[in-house]
C-alpha cells in the first residue's frame, strides 16, 4: 500500500489569513555562533546562503581584540597570525564562559587561556580581562558576544543592503534557561532581536528535514517517516539530537548535551605534553602567556594533523629551557582523552535510549563540527549506531548555520512556491524542569525531551500543620538533588489555610510557549472558598548572577518551614 | 519540628478549622481556568466566546476524533494525522493573530497523540472508552498520573519500557500492511481465487 505523503490540508480560514500579512516581512538571518568559529547564513528567496565577510571567508574566528580604544572581532579583524590571538589581547571561548559562575569546573578549565579569568570559587561571575597597554582591563563574556554580534550585523547589513534586526541564533543543548538570558542580552547590547534560540542539532536536523522532503519530491516518492541521529561536537559543546523526519516536520524525539568540545581535547594534551602546564601559567605574566600561546598552537597543530595521519612530530621551544621535542601517535592523543570520548558514547546512548530507540531503528546517522573530523570520535558514532558509513549531503561545518537560516524564514513567514520553506521544527525539552519537594529533592513537572509548547502541573503539600506559605524553588536539569541543577527562580505562596500539614493542595504549573518563555503558576486551592487567595505567575528564570548563594541564604533563614512535598497518590507509598 | 515566626498562623484557643480529605475534592482545573484568566486578563478585544466553546468541545472529544482518524487508526496513520495537525496549528506556522489558541489547539494534539503513538497507553486509554470514560480531558490526567506513579521503581519503568517497545514493535508490523485479520484474510483469498 503507497503511503500518503502529508500534505497541509487546505484550510480557507487559515490561508486566507496568511495572505493578507504585511507584503514584505523581515527574513531573520541565521547565526552559528560556534566557541571558535562562527557563521550567517539567510534565506535569499530561493535557497539558504552564507554570507562571506570582507576577507570573502564564510567561517570567521569567534574573538574580540581589546587594544586602545576600539575592539576588533574576528568578522573585520584579520590576524596577521595566529599567535596574535594568544597574546594575551584578544578574548575567546566566550561561549565557554557565558552565563557562569567562578564554581563551574568550565570556568576553572578557562583559566588556562591566554586572558585573564580569575576566580574567587564562590558562586559569583568569574572575572575576565583582556591585556591592554600592559594592563589587566576587565570585561564580561555577554560584552565580547555583543561586539561581535555588533561586527556581525554590520556586515550582514552591508551584504543584504538592508537593516538586520531578527536573528535566529543556534546554542548547545546543554545550556540552561539562565544561560539563555545571558545570550539574549548579548543580542539586545548589540540590537538584535531573537525569534529564536535553536539548540544546535535541532537546527541540522531542520536541514535534514528539508533534504528529505525535497529528495521525496524528485522520486515522486512517500513521504515515510525518517529516523536521524545528529552528533554534533564543536570546540566547546557536543551535542546529540534524533530526529523524526516526513513531510518537512522534524520532530524532535530526544536530546542530549555536555560540557565537552575540542577545547577540552587540546587541554588535555597540552597538559599530556607539558604536566607542570598549570603551575607555570598561573601567574599569567607577559612572558608566560607567549609560552602559553605557543604551546597552544603547537598542540592544536598536532591535532589538525592527527586526522589524517598516524603520528605527527612535535617541536616547540618555549623558553626559559622548557622545550618539548617528540613524536606524538595518533593512539596516545586517544589515550590521553578517553574520558571525553568516553562521554560522547555515553551521550549518543543515553539520547536512544530517551528517545525510545534502538540503533537499528535509525535510518540516517549525521556527524556535524569541527571535531567531526577526528578519526576516533567518527568511529565511536558509527560503532554506537552500527553502521558503516555516515550521512554524506552535509558540510559539517556549515549545517546547523544553514538550519537556523531555514528557521529564520520559516518563523518570518516566508512561503516558497516550490514548497522548500514547507518545514516545521518540533521542539523538545533539553532539560527537565521542576521545582525542590521532599526535603532537597528535584521534582520534575515537565520532563525532559518534552515536546514545546506546554502546560503541566502537579500537585504538592505542606509539611508541617499550619503552614501558612510555602516557598517554590523553580529548578532545571536532570539531576535528583537540587543543588546539583541549575536554580531558575524563587517565590512565596501566601494564604495556606491553617489546616493540618499534608491536607492543603498547592499546585503548580509550568508552561512554556510557543516563543519558549518559561512561566510557572503556583497557589492553594481551596474548594468552596469565596474568594481563594490569587495565584502567582513568574516568568523564569528571575535570578540573576550570584543566585548559589540566594538559595542558600534562604535555606539557612528559613530551614524547612516552607517546604512542600509531594502528594502521595492512593496505592503508592 | 516546630515552625518558627516565618510562615507561622497566630495559635488560636479554638482548633484550626477541619476540612476533611473528601471535601478537597471537587477539583479545579487549573489549566482550563488560566485559559479563560488569560483570555480575559489579556483583554483581547475579540469576542473569544466562540473559541471558549470550542475549547469545551475538543474537551469532551475523543483522542481520535481529535486526531481525526477511526478507532481502528493505525500508528501510522496516528502519526501522520499528528504530523498534519502540528502543520496546522503549531505556533511557528500558524497566523499570528491566532498564536494563542492554536498553541492550545496544538497542545491537545500533542497530548493525543502521545496517548495513542503508545501502545500500552493507547490501550488504557480504549478500555476506558469503552466503558464510557472517553473524555479527552479527565482521561489525560488520568495517564499522566499513571506516568509519575512509574517512577517509583526504576525496575518498573524498565520493564515497562521493554514491554512497551516489544508492543511498539509488534505494532509496527501490523501497520506495514495496515488492515484488519479479517480484510487480509480476503485479500487472500480474493487473490487465491483470481
Amino acid at each position: 500500500m503507497a503511503e500518503q505523503a502529508y500534505t497541509v490540508a487546505s484550510d480557507s480560514e487559515t490561508t486566507g489569513e496568511e495572505k493578507t500579512s504585511p507584503a514584505f516581512p523581515e527574513i531573520a538571518i541565521g547565526i552559528d555562533i560556534g566557541t571558535s568559529q562562527c557563521s550567517v547564513a539567510v534565506w535569499n528567496g530561493s535557497q539558504v546562503e552564507l554570507l562571506r565577510n570582507t576577507r570573502n571567508r564564510k567561517l570567521m574566528r569567534s574573538y574580540v581584540t581589546f587594544k586602545d580604544e576600539v575592539p576588533a572581532g574576528g568578522v573585520s579583524d584579520e590576524l596577521a597570525h595566529e599567535y596574535d590571538m594568544l597574546s594575551g589581547a584578544a578574548i575567546f571561548n566566550m561561549k565557554r564562559l557565558i552565563g557562569r559562575v567562578d564554581t563551574d569546573p568550565v570556568v576553572h578549565a578557562s583559566k588556562n587561556l591566554p586572558f585573564l579569568v580569575q576566580t574567587l570559587d564562590i558562586g559569583v561571575r568569574p572575572f575576565i580581562a583582556a591585556l591592554v597597554n600592559k594592563m589587566w582591563r576587565s570585561t564580561t563574556p555577554e560584552e565580547v558576544l555583543a561586539i561581535f554580534l555588533v561586527e556581525l550585523r554590520a556586515m550582514a547589513e552591508v551584504k543584504l543592503r538592508r537593516p538586520v534586526r531578527n536573528v535566529v541564533l543556534t546554542i548547545p543543548v546543554s545550556f540552561s534557561r539562565f544561560q539563555l538570558t545571558r545570550i539574549e542580552r548579548a543580542c539586545a547590547m548589540a540590537g538584535l532581536h531573537v525569534l529564536r534560540l535553536m539548540p544546535e542539532p535541532t537546527a541540522v536536523a531542520l536541514l535534514y528535514a528539508q533534504q528529505q522532503q525535497q529528495s521525496a519530491h524528485e522520486n515522486m516518492g512517500s513521504g515515510s517517516e525518517k529516523i536521524a541521529l545528529i552528533f554534533n561536537m564543536g570546540a566547546g559543546y557536543c551535542d546529540v539530537a534524533i530526529t523524526a523526519t516526513a513531510g518537512g516536520v522534524s520532530q524532535i524525539k530526544a536530546l542530549a548535551g555536555s560540557t565537552v568540545g575540542g577545547e577540552d581535547l587540546l587541554q588535555n594534551l597540552m597538559h599530556h605534553l607539558l604536566p607542570s602546564m598549570d603551575h607555570i601559567f598561573s601567574s599569567h605574566g607577559i612572558e608566560e602567556i607567549k609560552r602559553m600561546g605557543l604551546l597552544r598552537v603547537a598542540t592544536q597543530d598536532a591535532i589538525h594533523q592527527l586526522s589524517s595521519e598516524m603520528s605527527v612530530p612535535i617541536d616547540v621551544d618555549l623558553g626559559n629551557g622548557t622545550k618539548i621535542s617528540k613524536f606524538l601517535e595518533r593512539a596516545e592523543f586517544e589515550e590521553v582523552n578517553k574520558e571525553v570520548f568516553q562521554k560522547c558514547e555515553t551521550l549518543i546512548k543515553r539520547c536512544l535510549c530517551d528517545a525510545k530507540l534502538e540503533a537499528e531503528d535509525v535510518h540516517d546517522v549525521i556527524i556535524v563540527g569541527g571535531c567531526s573530523y577526528i578519526p576516533k570520535v567518527r568511529n565511536i558514532v558509527m560503532s554506537i549506531c552500527k553502521r558503516e558509513e555516515l550521512y554524506s549531503g552535509m558540510n559539517p561545518l556549515e549545517a546547523a548555520v544553514r538550519g537556523a537560516a531555514l528557521e529564520g524564514a520559516v518563523a518570518s513567514g516566508i512561503s516558497d512556491p516550490f514548497g522548500s520553506l514547507d518545514l516545521l521544527t518540533i521542539q523538545a525539552t533539553p532539560l527537565s524542569i521542576g521545582i525542590q519537594a521532599d526535603g532537597s529533592n528535584f521534582v520534575p513537572i515537565i520532563h525532559q525531551n518534552t515536546t514545546t509548547p506546554v502546560r503541566k502541573e502537579q500537585n504538592f503539600t505542606t509539611v508541617h500543620d499550619n503552614q501558612a506559605e510555602a516557598l517554590i524553588f523553580v529548578y532545571e536539569g536532570d539531576e535528583k538533588t537540587v543543588e546539583d541543577n541549575h536554580l531558575l527562580g524563587y517565590f512565596k505562596i501566601t494564604g495556606i489555610p491553617p489546616v493540618p500539614k499534608g491536607v492543603p493542595e498547592i499546585n503548580v504549573c509550568m508552561d512554556i510557549d510557543a516563543s519558549n518563555v518559561l512561566r510557572v503558576f503556583a497557589g492553594v486551592i481551596i474548594p468552596g472558598a469565596k474568594c481563594p487567595p490569587p495565584f502567582m505567575e513568574v516568568r523564569m528564570p528571575t535570578v540573576d548572577d550570584g543566585h548559589a548563594w540566594s538559595a542558600q541564604t534562604l535555606h539557612k533563614t528559613y530551614g524547612s518551614t516552607l517546604d512542600l512535598v509531594t502528594v502521595k497518590k492512593k496505592g503508592q507509598h | 519540628m516546630f515552625c518558627n515566626s516565618y510562615g507561622l498562623i497566630p495559635v488560636s484557643s479554638s482548633p484550626p478549622p477541619s476540612i476533611s480529605p473528601s471535601s478537597l475534592h471537587p477539583r479545579i482545573y487549573y489549566p482550563s481556568n488560566s485559559q479563560l484568566r488569560t483570555k480575559f486578563g489579556s483583554l483581547k478585544a475579540k469576542s473569544k466566546l466562540n473559541d471558549v466553546v470550542s475549547y469545551a468541545e475538543l474537551d469532551n472529544r475523543s483522542f481520535y476524533h481529535l486526531l481525526g482518524i477511526p478507532e481502528t487508526g493505525t500508528l501510522l496513520e496516528i502519526k501522520q494525522a499528528y504530523k498534519q495537525l502540528a502543520r496546522k496549528y503549531h505556533p511557528d506556522v500558524s497566523p499570528p493573530d491566532r498564536v494563542e489558541e492554536y498553541t492550545q489547539r496544538f497542545i491537545r494534539v500533542q497530548e493525543a497523540y502521545e496517548i495513542l503513538s503508545d501502545p500500552r497507553m493507547r490501550d488504557m486509554y480504549d478500555k476506558d472508552m469503552a466503558k464510557g470514560l472517553h473524555f479527552a480531558f479527565s482521561a489525560r490526567r488520568r495517564y499522566q498520573n499513571d506516568e509519575s506513579m512509574e517512577e517509583i521503581g526504576e525496575w518498573k519503568n524498565r520493564w515497562q519500557s521493554q514491554l512497551s517497545e516489544l508492543k511498539r514493535r509488534s505494532t509496527r508490523k501490523d501497520s506495514g500492511n495496515s488492515m484488519s485479520w479479517g480484510a487480509r484474510m480476503r485479500r487472500q483469498r480474493n487473490e487465491a481465487s483470481s
